[in-house]
């Protein structure tokens, strides 16, 4: 993670976050633990919750002692989880970062400001009287075309394939949702060499789609298609009873989607007059009482943290580097910004393109004094 | 017979527009950069001169591309006569600066199927009465003529066409009577001086091996169509360049979005297929071999039947090399505007005729090779190049990278039958590994690629010579 050691080295000389109390309701996990370590070198205190039970990797637990307070072990069940978030919000933060917005919606009242990770966390921060600025580090573009489109797209694949041993090639993968972590999976989906078919509510994202060449169609519709599901929309109940009694036999469910609700797990289980039953780890096999057999993998929790172990260490470099600008913005101008979401500035995405860049050895162009000139007459 | 419409032509050659002969020379000069293979088998072989003494007839669509193979052949002593082995695909700026240069070509965009077998003819008859010794083919046309020249002169007569013939085969009997009555041992004589045959593509590879196991074949062939460097790279790369240059120039369709359907998924079909995904349409293929449709899924493509698809997908494209793919009633029933277009060799993957005797159906056309067929009903679809070939129809074929890799192939192997004619009997050879390995690495210098050795300890490890050959035949690469 070259982009965050080098802003941990830079904090670690300029201790922007001197005395700062960081919450952070975030995925235990290896990478996790370098952006905690990049904050306390800047001068912190963090705090650390696991914002899901199922992707909490217990060694990186253990490892954080001493250098934050933890809460959370791998499988904990949901009382557990709230007992993470309400001791993180007893803890007085100054700042909170969060996965999904738990712990925003907890604190915000007390918080100097807070940063959000994911599309989930900001939809429902946004329908809430916000108390104090966030900055939608989900929405930076750098965030979006790593961890959404790159990451997700990839691990997604990669947590379907660890649980199930299935071959991709040649199997018709339903994508629900064309987002930027929809695009993603449809992408490396179809480098797989699986037929993919779209499923959209945006007419603009579902034309795109069409003009990508994936076949879109109404879900009822790819229900009968579909060998493989993935859900990455960020609403609920967006595969349900009625698609259920249309899918194939053996056919797989999965969900990239933050939270477990975008497969109804109550329609999918009322279904299962013939049982359900955990055939592999992670995969419930439900049969549907008429002789088809539908797969839920990961109890329909995200499962590119649940089945496989999440982003490649160098997205989340990506992710965790605007996390630690974000929150060193808040300290330095926060007080600047009024309660609300914000937009993570323009100057921190580039800044963490171009630690990106410089650690891939890439060097690119820079405008010539004619050119910004021109540039800007051309706009004037 | 239909009589032969007559051009502004001068000496033994045929062809369209001679003024254009300037133009064609710069646009041989810029594909020359283009194929290092053949420029350097020109290099190679300047002083030897292995085909001194060969006279080759070649039917091979008239491009920029075939000049630079015509003239490499001529640089290496032959002695040449041209047609192309399309009626649409010649480029008459080519045919124009390959005339120029006296090298006998008869050729025009836009033969007539009468001219075009004339045009044939006169590629296998000789100034001085004979006929050539080497015979270039692309779809085995003139090898055809010859042992249908032989065949009705052994008869004495040339039969009368059935009527479940196609119109071509009309023409080629006509043809073949007009010769019979002019002279009754022509094709025999040629025949009998011909060493052999090297030939381009698929479907005359095809005709060759009928000949071969009826055991009717004249003389030794080369299937040049599948070296490695040819049918791997002319099929794929080539058509992978030159399917969506031709329907772009066609109809500037937007072919983002669009549903195209594949009929058809060997070398052409996988080329198409992935042009085509490329640039955004969602691609179905129809397939009738299991392993092949096995492949098209295991890539990602929907495998339909045309049936299942035909009124609801935009764009059809057949690569089968069979007959039929696409008959009346399915151009009937497409959607408004679909467009229709082949890119096999022959023009009877689709039912043109069938289509021009459908009751009330209209065809209007639009430009050169551009036919919008309006139903009865009112709708319309478009169909490109009547049929033919439309990668050569409505753009300019091959690139001249890709076709670099075949006409080395096709040089090295006029050179193979014409030196070491004795070496082969009647049979269908394809060339050997080394020399195949050998037309691949003339095209790496120019692509900056940097090839690995083997050590003689790995070499000897996997039993393979240092410098190769490095693959069993067998190989399927």
């Amino acid at each position: 993670m070259p982009v965050l050691r080098s802003i941990r080295e830079r904090f670690a000389r300029e201790r922007p976050l001197d005395g700062v109390a960081v919450a952070a309701c975030l995925h235990v996990t290896a990478e996790t633990a370098n952006l905690v370590h990049a904050l306390a070198a800047g001068g912190a205190r963090v705090a650390l919750a696991a914002a899901n039970p199922l992707s909490t990797q217990d060694d990186v637990a253990d490892a954080l002692e001493g250098v934050a307070e933890v809460h959370g072990r791998r499988g904990d069940d949901a009382a557990a989880y709230a007992a993470g978030i309400d001791a993180l919000a007893d803890g007085a933060p100054d700042l909170a970062l969060d996965d999904g917005g738990d712990l925003i919606a907890a604190a915000h009242e007390r918080l100097a400001g807070a940063t959000e990770e994911t599309t989930t966390g900001l939809v429902r921060l946004r329908g809430m009287d916000l108390r104090c600025p966030v900055l939608a580090v989900n929405e930076a573009l750098a965030e979006r075309a790593f961890n959404d489109r790159y990451g997700t797209g990839q691990s997604t694949l990669d947590g379907i394939v660890r649980a199930t041993n299935v071959l991709l090639a040649g199997r018709t993968i339903v994508v629900l949702g064309y987002g930027w972590t929809g695009r993603g999976v449809a992408l490396r989906a179809r480098g797989a060499g699986a037929s993919v078919i779209v499923c959209e509510v945006d007419p603009l994202r579902a034309l795109e789609a069409r003009m990508e060449g994936f076949e879109v169609m109404p879900a009822l519709a790819a229900a009968e298609r579909g060998d493989i599901f993935v859900t990455v929309t960020g609403g609920r109940s967006v595969l349900r009873g009625e698609h259920f009694a249309r899918m194939k036999d053996g056919a797989v469910l999965a969900n990239a989607g933050h939270f477990d609700v975008e497969i109804d797990l109550d329609d999918l289980r009322a279904g299962a007059t013939g049982g359900v039953c955990e055939v592999l780890p992670l995969v419930e096999q439900h049969d549907m009482g008429d002789g088809r057999r539908l797969h839920l993998l990961a109890r329909g929790r995200v499962v590119n943290l649940a089945a496989a172990q999440g982003h490649p260490a160098e997205v989340m470099d990506v992710s965790f580097a605007l996390q630690a600008l974000a929150a060193e913005h808040l300290v330095r101008h926060g007080a600047g910004l009024g309660p609300g979401v914000h937009p993570v500035p323009d100057a921190i995405d580039h800044d963490v393109a171009r630690l990106k860049l410089d650690a891939l050895g890439v060097q690119i162009d820079t405008l010539t004094a004619e050119q910004r000139t021109y540039l800007a007459s051309w706009r004037a | 017979m239909t009589t032969i419409e007559t051009r502004p032509t001068t000496g033994d050659f045929k062809v369209a527009d001679l003024s254009l002969a300037a133009f064609g020379r710069k646009e041989i000069q810029l594909a020359e950069h283009e194929m290092p293979g053949l420029m350097a088998i020109r290099r190679e072989y300047a002083e030897r001169q292995p085909l001194k003494g060969a006279r080759i007839t070649g039917s091979l669509h008239m491009t920029i591309q075939t000049a630079v193979l015509i003239e490499t052949l001529v640089a290496l002593g032959a002695e040449v006569r041209w047609a192309s082995c399309n009626i649409f695909s010649t480029q008459d700026h080519a045919a124009a600066a390959i005339a120029e240069a006296g090298v006998p070509v008869f050729a025009w965009k836009g033969e007539t199927l009468e001219e075009y077998w004339w045009c044939l003819e006169q590629t296998v008859r000789w100034p001085d009465g004979t006929g050539p010794n080497m015979i270039l083919d692309d779809g085995g046309d003139v090898t055809l003529l010859v042992h249908k020249g032989v065949e009705f002169e052994k008869a004495g007569a040339v039969p009368a066409p059935s009527p479940t013939d196609s119109e071509e085969y009309a023409v080629i009997l006509a043809t073949l009577q007009r010769s019979l009555e002019e002279d009754p041992q022509r094709f025999t004589r040629i025949a009998a001086g011909i060493k052999g045959v090297t030939e381009e593509t698929t479907t005359g590879v095809h005709r060759l091996y009928q000949f071969a196991e009826a055991g009717r074949l004249l003389f030794p062939a080369i299937n040049v169509n599948d070296s490695v460097t040819k049918s791997k790279f002319d099929n794929l790369y080539g058509c992978r360049h030159s399917l969506i240059d031709g329907i772009n120039r066609a109809t500037d369709v937007m072919i983002g979005g669009k549903v195209a359907v594949v009929c058809g998924f060997g070398d052409v079909g996988k080329g198409c297929a992935e042009s085509l995904r490329g640039q955004g349409a969602r691609v179905l293929i129809t397939e009738i071999d299991p392993i092949c449709a096995l492949q098209a899924a295991m890539q990602g493509y929907q495998v339909v039947t045309l049936d299942d698809v035909v009124e609801t997908a935009d764009i059809f494209i057949t690569a089968t090399g069979n007959k039929d793919i696409i008959t009346a009633d399915h151009m009937a029933r497409m959607k408004h505007q679909a467009i229709v277009g082949n890119i096999g060799h022959f023009d009877n993957e689709i039912d043109m005729a069938g289509l021009a005797k459908l009751p009330g159906v209209q065809k209007i056309n639009v430009k050169p090779q551009v036919d919008e067929w309006v139903f009865s009903d009112g709708h319309a679809i478009i169909v490109l190049s009547e049929g033919r070939l439309l990668n050569l129809g409505n753009a300019t074929g091959h690139p001249s990278f890709v076709m670099s890799n075949s006409f080395s192939n096709q040089t090295i192997a006029q050179i193979e039958l014409f030196t070491k004619n004795d070496e082969y009997e009647k049979r269908v050879y394809v060339l050997p590994k080394h020399l195949d390995e050998k037309v691949a690495s003339l095209h790496l210098g120019a692509l900056g690629v940097r090839l690995t050795k083997l050590t003689s300890d790995q070499a000897a490890y996997i039993g393979v010579p240092v410098e190769g050959p490095f693959k069993p035949d067998h190989y399927r690469y």
